[in-house]
């Protein structure tokens, strides 16, 4: 299997789920609006009736954002702050909770799409995935840690130099590591979610620490699919970019059409995440040695909707 | 008596244009760097002339260096060991020590030295010393006297000291305070103004001749105040001494460090300057165009060899700067100008200016459009006008310098350079430039900095008395520029250039105060604009006008009893209903509405203001407003409801803390709600799409 046939799967699989996709980007704006409405609720006000609101219907001035801070002070920035919070958590709990559903859906590509299926995966999934987050808190740690003492180092060795340049490039050094080492750890995570998943285990621990070595010791089909994914979405977001600053959104019309090169951005990067879920369920299914008896649940998988009480009980773990 | 009185004469009728001043405090020193132990071995020979009517009794000098001597200095206490985000470090601490003081071929003074402290009372404080004399110095009697002193240089974080083999010697030798006689300045009797070094303070001196020689090892590379006429080579110790000059300066400063590249270019007057620039400066002002003429500069720029590439960007800012602050307020004077750039992790000695010395600083890979090493250079280059030529003490009024210097600085680079990024960089790539992220001119940098804190204090107070060094920054610094630019408004562009270049000429080589500048503004505008120093130089009043409330009414067909002819007539409610129906279909009938527009005065500030009142039909009202109360009401009975209400539609206030307010339309703004909303939509569901990546 090569990564672009595991992509190509991916894709197949993903685009199958076009209604999936559509209830996360639902999702994800709803939260967005709890905490972008109430911004909006102290903004309009004040200029949507201002002649200084055309000027700044362009772009932002610096001069207002001071302005408003000194005008409102405190009580609606700590209601926006708060509301922000509040949609962050939800966002947070909301997505493990569907990806659940989402992750089901993309690893049993058989089952056919209905809401019933989809909400089944999100309950059933959605204390062992919060288990798995949390764990993944502990690379992301290490990660981190990593980072900082690199920090610690260079600072160390340059930092009471007389010269910038080795702080800098250890500083590039510093980032493109973390966007690799990051990379893993979202790799590996997708693919314990997948192996979870594709198990129906509760050991979130051990599919964690399982699937860090697993994707480790498969480098060589993880590494150039995570590469070409990564490159899909930086065209994406350069061609985001090159359209967006092209637009002078100051006529309804060009508001409008920003709006939904915006929206389209925003599929797109939900679009890209199931691909990558996609991806790791197409390695799981062809790397991973399956277990010596299959499990009722995996013959079921081809067939039709799994029924997951047999397995309950038991783990299926490399 | 001629000395004090006739002068200040001279230069107001513009004689003085192109002479230098009379030396009051000049300096011959010989030093000698010793990189090992980071110390200076100094000997000065001060001149020092007594131009008043006073007798005076005792000498008092700065001892500057000292500033650094330990943490209980008031420096020290009040900067808690940290200026501008660069804090101290490690055990170079820095101090001075006078060794010997004599007066020349007469009495020995060491002994009668004492230190005080005149602005705290903090005896730990050694910035001050006062020495009595054997006999008072007569007026206009000049005293020469022989300091023997030993210099520390403290690790660099506040302007001064050392990082590695880099040297900035600043605030480094005894240099003796002002002597201000009655009348000098706001003396009412003779005195030392002669402050304790202060975290937020800067420097006051008189003018003089420098002549300075240093020694320093061989291998370094030299910068300093003036201009360099002799060079001989000590074979002996590998070490080289340089003599370099300057007439008519208030300090001197310095700058060693083997590897910096050391470049020259020449600003070539004629060259840089077109004749209709000449021309055109020459008419506004009123003056003959040789006056105007600027003169040839040699500009040296002494730059870390990772910034190589940013070289020609120091010489565009110098030329820029020597060029408009030359052809505003009149020529440089000086024959050259250096600029340095400190190394990475010197960056406490960048951003200073001293007498034709200023240091800036950059960054490894600037990006061209973020304009930071032009906006310092040109700043501190700035300061040789105001600050150094117009010698205000910045001890007391740091507007004069700091602000003074934003304003004309912010002019500079806004005509010269345009809008700036900010350099936030992924990797080499110009983020800000890529994403297209609004660029920004001086002019909205100040008035954005001043609406963070309007009015904390007054815009003028001593510089350690103000609520906070912040405070001190945002006073001296934006709310002066913004300040400036308002009363640019209130007197117009031509008025204030001429304010501006009277009161630089009028007080060239002089030491003015806030009143000597308020004296020039009444005088050249022929106004009394002291309502304005009052409220927003002298006071801190918050100006806020806001339109309160607008509203149209159609005028209905009036109902009830009327009389006529003698009697009784009453137009029934149905009768009134009626008739307005039928106009409304009548399209000949001119509706008639009653427009009222009340506009408010928030803040404390009383001030002038007018307001432009647009009607739907085209038509447009103007009214000026004392705004002497609160609020003024202005009613219209028009044929047309109102479209829009802009206060002070000229911007003349960007004291105005409240743009927002200041404009009313009657049409709703749906494209910025949908545009607004849309955009924050989209910044929130990215946000969370990067959070949820580990869900
Ligand atoms: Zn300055």
């Amino acid at each position: 299997m090569n990564p672009f046939h595991a992509i190509q799967g991916a894709m197949r699989r993903a685009l199958s789920r076009k209604r999936m996709i559509g209830l996360y980007w639902l999702f994800h704006t709803l939260c967005a609006a709890l905490a972008a409405v109430p911004l909006m609720g102290f903004i309009v006000p004040h200029l949507a009736r201002s002649r200084y609101g055309e000027e700044l219907l362009r772009q932002f001035d610096f001069m207002w954002i001071t302005e408003l801070l000194g005008i409102t002070r405190d009580s609606p920035l700590t209601v926006s702050g708060a509301a922000a919070a509040a949609a962050a958590c939800l966002a947070m709990l909301g997505s493990l909770f569907l990806a659940g559903g989402a992750v089901k859906l993309i690893v049993f590509e058989a089952v056919p799409y209905s809401p019933s299926e989809f909400w089944e995966g999100c309950g059933r999934c959605f204390w062992r995935l919060l288990r798995l987050m949390l764990y993944s808190l502990l690379f992301f740690g290490a990660v981190l840690l990593v980072d900082g003492l690199l920090n610690k180092g260079a600072r160390k060795l340059w930092g009471e130099g007389m010269v910038e340049e080795p702080l800098v490039l250890a500083l590039w050094f510093r980032q493109t590591l973390m966007v690799l080492l990051l990379g893993f750890v979202v790799t590996a995570m997708d693919f314990s979610k997948v192996r979870l998943v594709a198990d129906d285990s509760r050991r979130s621990l051990r599919a964690a620490f399982g699937s860090v070595r697993f994707v480790w010791a498969h480098m060589r089909f993880f590494f150039p699919a995570w590469l070409v994914l990564g490159a899909i979405w930086l065209l994406g977001t350069w061609l985001y970019v090159q359209v967006s600053k092209r637009i002078d959104a100051v006529t309804m019309p060009s508001i409008l059409f920003l709006i939904v090169l915006q929206q389209v951005y925003v599929v797109f990067r939900i679009a890209l995440r199931m691909l990558s879920w996609g991806t790791a369920a197409e390695f799981e299914q062809a790397l991973r040695p399956k277990p010596e008896e299959p499990a009722p649940v995996m013959a079921a998988v081809s067939t039709e909707p799994p029924s997951f009480e047999a397995s309950e009980a038991e783990d299926f773990s490399i | 008596m001629i000395m004090r009185y006739l002068l200040p004469l001279l230069f107001s009728a513009g004689l003085c244009s192109g002479q230098f001043a009379t030396p009051i405090a000049s300096y011959d020193i010989k030093a000698i760097l010793d990189t090992k132990t980071h110390t200076i071995a100094g000997s000065e020979v001060l001149t020092w002339v007594n131009d008043s009517p006073d007798t005076v009794p005792a000498l008092q000098f700065h001892l500057y260096m000292n500033a650094f001597r330990n943490s209980q200095s008031t420096f020290f206490k009040e900067s808690g060991g940290q200026l501008r985000g660069d804090k101290f470090k490690g055990d170079e601490w820095g101090w001075v020590k006078v060794n010997s003081m004599k007066i020349e071929g007469g009495a020995d003074l060491t002994g009668a030295i004492k230190f005080i402290a005149p602005d705290d009372g903090n005896t730990e404080d050694r910035t001050v010393i006062e020495v009595t004399l054997p006999q008072p110095v007569k007026p206009h009697e000049s005293l020469r006297i022989a300091i023997d002193f030993t210099t520390k240089t403290p690790m660099v974080f506040a302007r001064t000291g050392f990082h590695g083999d880099f040297y900035l010697g600043g605030q480094w030798f005894p240099k003796i305070g002002v002597w201000e006689t009655a009348g000098f300045r706001y003396s009412s009797r003779g005195a030392w103004n002669c402050h304790q070094f202060h975290a937020n303070s800067e420097f006051f001196a008189n003018f003089g001749d420098y002549r300075v020689e240093l020694t320093v090892p061989s291998h370094m590379v030299v910068g300093a105040t003036g201009e360099q006429v002799r060079r001989a080579e000590n074979t002996l110790n590998n070490t080289t001494t340089y003599t370099f000059r300057q007439d008519s300066v208030t300090d001197f400063a310095w700058t060693v460090q083997p590897n910096y590249i050391r470049e020259e270019r020449m600003f070539a007057a004629d060259q840089e300057t077109t004749p209709e620039e000449i021309a055109a400066v020459a008419k506004l002002h009123n003056i003959p165009v040789q006056d105007v003429r600027l003169s040839d500069v040699k500009m040296i720029a002494m730059v870390q060899p990772e910034h190589r590439e940013q070289i020609e960007r120091h010489f565009t800012s110098l030329r820029t700067a020597l060029k408009w602050f030359g052809l505003w307020y009149g020529h440089y004077p000086y024959k050259t100008i250096t600029v340095v750039d400190p190394p990475y992790g010197a960056g406490g000695a960048g951003g200073m200016e001293y007498p034709t010395f200023i240091t800036a600083g950059t960054s490894w890979r600037l990006p061209k459009r973020a304009l930071t090493l032009e906006m310092v250079t040109v700043h501190e280059f700035g300061h040789q006008f105001w600050m150094q030529l117009v010698a205000n003490n910045e001890f007391e009024e740091s507007w004069l310098d700091e602000g003074f210097n934003t304003y004309s600085t912010g002019k500079v680079l806004d005509k010269a350079f345009g809008p700036s990024t900010l350099p936030v960089k992924l990797y080499d790539l110009d983020l800000w430039s890529f994403l297209k992220l609004p660029r920004f001119t001086q002019e909205s940098v100040d008035r954005t900095a001043y609406l963070s804190g309007p009015v904390e204090d007054d815009l003028v107070r001593r510089s350690w008395e103000y609520y906070s060094s912040a405070s001190y920054g945002l006073n001296s610094y934006m709310r002066t520029g913004v300040t400036l630019r308002t009363l640019e408004g209130l007197l117009g562009a031509g008025t204030m250039a001429r304010v501006m270049r009277a009161y630089h000429q009028r007080w060239r080589f002089r030491h003015p105060t806030s009143r000597d500048f308020q004296k020039v503004v009444n005088e050249v505008s022929g106004r009394n604009m002291d309502w304005f120093f009052d409220q927003f130089v002298f006071g801190n009043r918050l100006l806020d006008y806001a339109v309160g409330s607008v509203s149209s009414v159609r005028q209905r067909t009036p109902m009830g009893a009327f009389e006529k002819d003698g009697s009784m007539n009453v137009v029934t409610r149905k009768d009134a209903e009626e008739i307005d129906v039928k106009n409304e279909g009548n399209k000949s009938f001119k509706q008639q509405y009653l427009c009222t527009v009340k506009i408010q005065r928030r803040g404390d500030a009383v001030a002038p203001v007018e307001a432009v009142i647009h009607f739907s039909d085209g038509s447009t009202e103007k009214r000026t407003w004392d705004g002497s109360y609160r609020w003024v009401k202005y009613t219209f009975l028009r044929n047309a409801a109102v479209d829009w209400v802009q206060i002070d539609p000229e911007r003349k206030y960007q004291l105005d803390v409240s743009y927002a307010n200041n404009g009313w339309q009657s049409k709703y703004n749906i494209a910025l709600s949908t545009h607004w909303t849309g955009n924050f939509l989209f910044w929130f569901q990215n946000l969370l799409l990067w959070m949820t990546a580990i869900a």
